[in-house]
């Protein structure tokens, strides 16, 4: 009886596969490598991503239980007198209100010398202490309910009455007080809004059994003192409703959001009621464009090491094919060849996957910090500076890593599988080459590379919360890298017939081009990761390049007055921190200033999604910021306060997710209901990807009964000079403001956008690392199965270092190919970047500028690479005995 | 003087080429060369036979400077190559050795011509020359017409050709040919033979050719038996 298929695959694995791994250790460990680096970097993006949107959670959570509903304005805060209200409409309910407060601090910064985002944030909440009390679950049995280790759920409220005596008694994280050794009676002074305070430590924010401990950066303090510290009295950010058990909670919850959405309270706003995992869920939507960026940008190192993948299986069909015959002749079917090879590829996929998720979550601890400090300057605060292994991560990571080296191997095992019986010995270049045959149709090359060109006409995906994703633009890419990679073989043969004419009297150049003339699937493949690395890397450095250049104007346009002013607290896209309007009249009317812009920031909703209103004085904007526009307003009227009151100005961001245009009209949601502006001009704006929409700052105060500003703008007397002494005079005035000159602004701002793209950088140099070990790998591959040419060459007299040499000049040609393709691919996709990736997910126009150098150097990298990768490779070649693998 | 056996004449007082003494050669626990000695004078055709693993491509590999035996010398026109740096070995290999397989071994990459041309290039002879000598070897060994077909393109015969024209290309005073006709079938083997033959007459180049075949033997001044590692009588055919 013959043996089963499952029978036959082991022993395929074990005497074959696996023997074959261990007698090539070197390059099976490269291989492995290559593959794992790919997941790695997809698997570190990921962990960090979730990390950065995790950090942005519902902090009361962590103090009660899980609440069933939130209850806000539509825009801005809720009076606390609204409570009253509510708790009569939903009579003898059993549901319990949370009154919520939230706001930011940030550490004191005495030496002014720090750079902006740098020192560490914290999350301010302020609860009614008292009311708590009722909150404690008796089934979690905290007895040390914060601090008081004597109190019982019910017990009256005055077991906090030493913390309701002290207005700065504030109950820190149990993390916080070991990292910072602070113990209750200590002190921890912050910057809130504008005034530098000195928390008292009241106690230590007891662990939730069922929410998991606080994380550092929370504080709790009573609700009536936040609300002073951050000049909001009487004022709430949102009411957490929370329900007792029962088994009809569902019903419950579903009939309170009900009422409470129908209630029309005196004085009040119309209440909103959402979901608790809303808050989060918004979090998430905000960065989805961003985080779905890097993780399409972090799949390139996967991407050129699924190239490698079908390249070494591909390669392992070709060494074995004797052995493969030889099976088919000893009655090996053709099926069970193929699922063999399905096996190895899967086996290599696992491998590599389990090695890269290791690597994978060591990158991610590096990576969160990075993702965690774009998230910071363009969304909203966050701490996050550690990425949890998750499991739910690792199994996509996997299952991607097992899928992809399967995929790869799929055409190599077919191959393996026509195989027949009768093909024993012959030459590699005899043999059937899977690759080659496709990667040499120049016309399937030029197809893709006109389907690329159709998919750039189709606009990008609408995502909920208003993000978009290109992906037809994604597809444009890919089709234009595959395209590219397709030319770069002809290339290869190209630069080895030109290398032939000039080769002169040199053996090594000789021996080098004459593999390149017609080049074999391994090296088409070869130069087809290059182009892959090598395009993605430099499309990615035009597209900073042209960022750079165009931030470097607006930056300059934009930093024009003398002093900008804000809060010395989070200095975030959705700060909180607010100047006081005593504050900021005192420095507009200070005598050496002789204009000012005081600049009020609200986020609004606006179709159900998120963006900026601000409202300033539109005429300092135009004089001032000098504003690139896009579409300039037909007259004046935006600007004149007098006849200002329905217009607006639009950032190109707001108007690509709104789908406005100028003329447009725009309801601008109010506590009195909406307020319809009409869009008098668009300015190009990279502050912020949501967008943004100014008023003159009259109508905002107006409408939203708010003097509190975000930031002011001094442009001082002429023949004021000493920038800096009036500086230290205001800081000394008011220590808890940042005051920054344009000098150090424009370079601020220029770090800062540096700083967002180093995962970028990251990911890019992942993706060359991985290329030029893949050419290590393909390199010692061509030449171990060239080793009988190699026992040749020596035998008529080559020394180790010509066969060196000519390895040298095999590598320097083949990724000549790829780097010329590579920065021809590149130049299209620095456009499509640019024009379209870039504009359809942020909605910025950017100004073209090739960074030329930066392109010759990464250039002259990859081919220095390629050339030390090739002679290593060839020196080591030039050692192998005959009858040895390795 | 004539051999015995098959009549050539041996060429007379010529000097040694290639003397070795004593080699050893050792793969781990196996002997495989136990103090072979022999000499081969210019001009001179040597068969080298015997069984399966007796150690004749061991001592063809030690005499070609592919390979260093373990112990003994060979002395290549009075030069002890056990003296030799690797450098030194690969210059006497590049100017003074030919080397033919039983698989050919051409470059597969380049064409007939190109490989012919490839020593002459090692030994930085300019392109003219090379250009005249490459078109006269090809034309010599009946090729001239394939000068620029790759070997994929080539019969098993007109590679071997090949491979004798790149062979003989720097004029080196020693072949060494490892089972030239081995590849080849009985026509192709004999032209092969023939060509050989009249090769080492024309240029006065030794040739030391490992065989099985009593064919290639029959074209050789003198034959070497070997056995076990060790230089041994002909066994007897009856």
């Amino acid at each position: 009886m013959a043996a089963s298929t499952p029978a036959v695959l082991r022993i395929l694995w074990t005497r074959f596969a696996w023997r074959h791994w261990r007698l090539a250790p070197v390059s099976s460990l490269l291989l492995l490598l290559i593959l794992s680096f790919g997941v790695a970097a997809f698997f570190s993006i990921r962990l960090a991503n979730r990390a950065a949107v995790a950090s942005f959670e519902n902090f009361t959570g962590i103090i009660t239980s899980q609440s069933d509903g939130i209850i806000t304005a539509p825009v801005g805060t809720l009076p606390d007198s609204v409570l009253a209200g509510i708790r009569n409409l939903l009579g003898s309910q059993p549901v319990e209100l949370v009154p919520v407060l939230e706001t930011s601090a940030v550490r004191p910064n005495p030496d002014d010398r720090q750079t902006i985002g740098s020192r560490e944030t914290f999350q301010l909440l302020g609860l009614d202490l008292p009311s708590l009390i009722n909150l404690a679950n008796p089934d979690t049995e905290a007895p040390n309910w914060f601090g008081t280790a004597t109190n019982q759920p019910g017990q009256p409220a005055n077991q906090f009455s030493p913390v309701l005596e002290n207005p700065r008694a504030v109950f820190i994280s149990e993390a916080l007080a070991e990292r910072d050794h602070l113990a209750p009676g200590g002190s921890l002074p912050l910057i809130i809004n504008e005034h530098p305070v000195s928390l008292t430590v009241a106690g230590i924010i007891p662990a939730n059994p069922k929410q998991g401990a606080a994380p550092v950066n929370l504080l709790i303090m009573d609700l009536p003192a936040l609300q002073r510290l951050s000049d909001k009295p009487g004022q709430l950010d949102r009411i957490e409703f929370i329900l007792g058990e029962s088994p009809q909670r569902s019903q419950i919850r579903a009939r309170i959001q009900t009422t409470l959405a129908a209630a029309a309270l005196p004085g009040a706003p119309k209440l909103m009621i959402s979901a608790p995992n809303d808050r989060q869920h918004s979090a998430a939507l905000m960065t989805q464009a961003f985080r779905l960026n890097l993780t399409i940008l972090s799949l390139l190192a996967l991407l050129v090491g699924l190239y490698l993948v079908f390249q070494g299986l591909d390669g392992a069909v070709v060494r074995r094919r004797n052995e493969i015959a030889l099976l088919r002749s000893l009655g090996v079917t053709s099926s069970q060849i193929q699922q063999a090879w399905l096996v190895e590829a899967a086996s290599l996929g696992l491998l590599g996957g389990l090695v890269g998720l290791g690597l994978g979550w060591l990158g991610a601890q590096l990576a969160v910090k990075l993702v965690a400090r774009t998230v910071n300057t363009l969304y909203y605060s966050n701490s996050a500076d550690f990425a949890p292994f998750d499991l739910s991560e690792a199994l996509l990571a996997m299952t991607l890593a097992v899928v992809a080296s399967t995929l790869a191997g799929w055409r190599p095992a077919r191959v393996a599988a026509n195989t027949p019986p009768a093909q024993m010995a012959g030459r590699a270049g005899a043999v059937n080459d899977p690759a080659g045959k496709y990667l040499s149709q120049p016309w399937l090359g030029l197809g893709l590379i006109v389907l690329g060109l159709g998919l750039t006409s189709l606009p990008p995906i609408r995502m909920a919360g208003g993000g978009r994703f290109p992906i037809a633009s994604y597809g444009a890419a890919l089709c234009w890298i595959f395209g590219a990679g397709i030319f770069a073989g002809t290339l290869l043969a190209a630069l080895g017939r030109l290398g032939g004419w000039l080769k002169g009297d040199s053996v090594p150049l000789t021996i080098a081009c004459s593999h390149l003339r017609s080049p074999g699937g391994r090296h088409r493949l070869l130069a087809a990761s290059l182009v892959c690395a090598i395009g993605m890397t430099a499309g990615m450095a035009i597209l900073v390049g042209s960022f750079d250049t165009t931030m470097r104007g607006w930056i300059d346009r934009t930093f024009q007055a003398d002093l900008f002013i804000s809060s010395d607290g989070e200095q975030t896209a959705s700060s909180p921190s607010r100047i006081s309007p005593a504050t900021w009249n005192a420095i507009i009317t200070h005598p050496a200033v002789q204009a000012a812009n005081v600049m009020q920031v609200m986020e609004i909703n606006l179709d159900g999604f998120s963006t900026l209103l601000i409202g300033n004085h539109l005429a300092f904007f135009r004089d001032h910021a000098q504003p690139a526009w896009l579409t300039a307003p037909r007259d004046d009227a935006v600007f004149d306060p007098a006849r200002n009151a329905a217009l607006a100005l639009a950032s190109e961001a707001f108007c690509e997710r709104f789908r406005v245009h100028q003329g447009d009209q725009v309801n601008v949601p109010t506590p009195d209901g909406f307020r319809p502006v009409t869009i008098a001009g668009i300015f190009a704006d990279y502050g912020n990807e949501r967008g943004s929409l100014l008023i003159e700052r009259e109508q905002f105060t107006q409408w939203y009964n708010n003097d509190l500003a975000a930031s002011v703008i001094v442009s001082l007397k002429p023949g004021y000079t000493n920038v800096d002494a009036l500086r230290a005079e205001l800081r000394a005035a008011h220590p808890g403001l940042g005051i920054f000159t344009s000098r150090f602004l424009r370079g601020e701002s220029l770090r800062i956008f540096h700083q967002t793209f180093a995962v970028t950088y990251a990911l890019e140099l992942i993706g060359i690392v991985v290329a030029v070990a893949g050419l290590a790998l393909t390199m010692a591959s061509l030449l171990w199965e060239r080793r009988a040419d190699l026992n040749t060459l020596r035998a008529l007299g080559l020394r180790r270092r010509e066969l060196a040499a000519a390895a040298a000049w095999e590598g320097l040609l083949s990724a000549a190919a790829g780097v010329l393709a590579g920065l021809a691919a590149s130049l299209g996709l620095g456009w499509l970047l640019i024009f379209r990736i870039n504009k359809q997910t942020f909605g910025w126009t950017l100004q073209t500028d090739y960074p030329w150098g930066q392109l010759a150097a990464l250039a002259a990298l990859v081919l220095a690479s390629a050339t030390l990768t090739g002679w290593l490779v060839g020196r080591w070649a030039a050692r192998l005995p005959a009858e040895r693998e390795e | 003087m004539s051999n015995p056996v098959n009549g050539h004449a041996t060429p007379a007082a010529a000097p040694p080429v290639l003397t070795a003494t004593n080699l050893t050669k050792s793969y781990g626990e196996r002997q495989v060369l136990r103090g072979v000695s022999l000499s081969i004078n210019r001009g001179e055709r040597v068969a080298l036979t015997g069984a399966s693993g007796s150690g004749k491509s061991t001592l063809l590999n030690c005499l070609g400077g592919v390979d260093r035996p373990d112990g003994g010398s060979i002395r290549f026109n009075g030069l002890a190559l056990e003296t030799l740096a690797a450098d030194g070995l690969t210059e006497v290999r590049r100017r003074d050795i030919g080397t033919i397989f039983q698989f050919f071994h051409l470059l597969p990459t380049l064409t007939a011509a190109e490989n012919v041309e490839l020593p002459l290039q090692l030994n930085g002879v300019d392109r003219a020359t090379r250009t005249a000598r490459v078109a006269a070897l090809l034309q010599r060994v009946g090729v001239a017409d394939r000068a620029h077909a790759l070997p994929s393109q080539l019969s098993g015969g007109e590679m071997q050709r090949v491979a004798i024209a790149r062979a003989l290309a720097n004029t080196p005073s020693v072949l060494l040919a490892d089972e030239p006709t081995g590849n080849l079938d009985s026509r192709n083997g004999a032209i092969i033979l023939q060509l050989l033959s009249e090769l080492s007459d024309e240029t006065g180049t030794a040739l030391l050719l490992v065989t099985h075949s009593p064919e290639a033997a029959s074209i050789c001044h003198r034959e070497i038996h070997m056995l076990d590692g060790l230089i041994a009588p002909r066994p007897r055919k009856d």
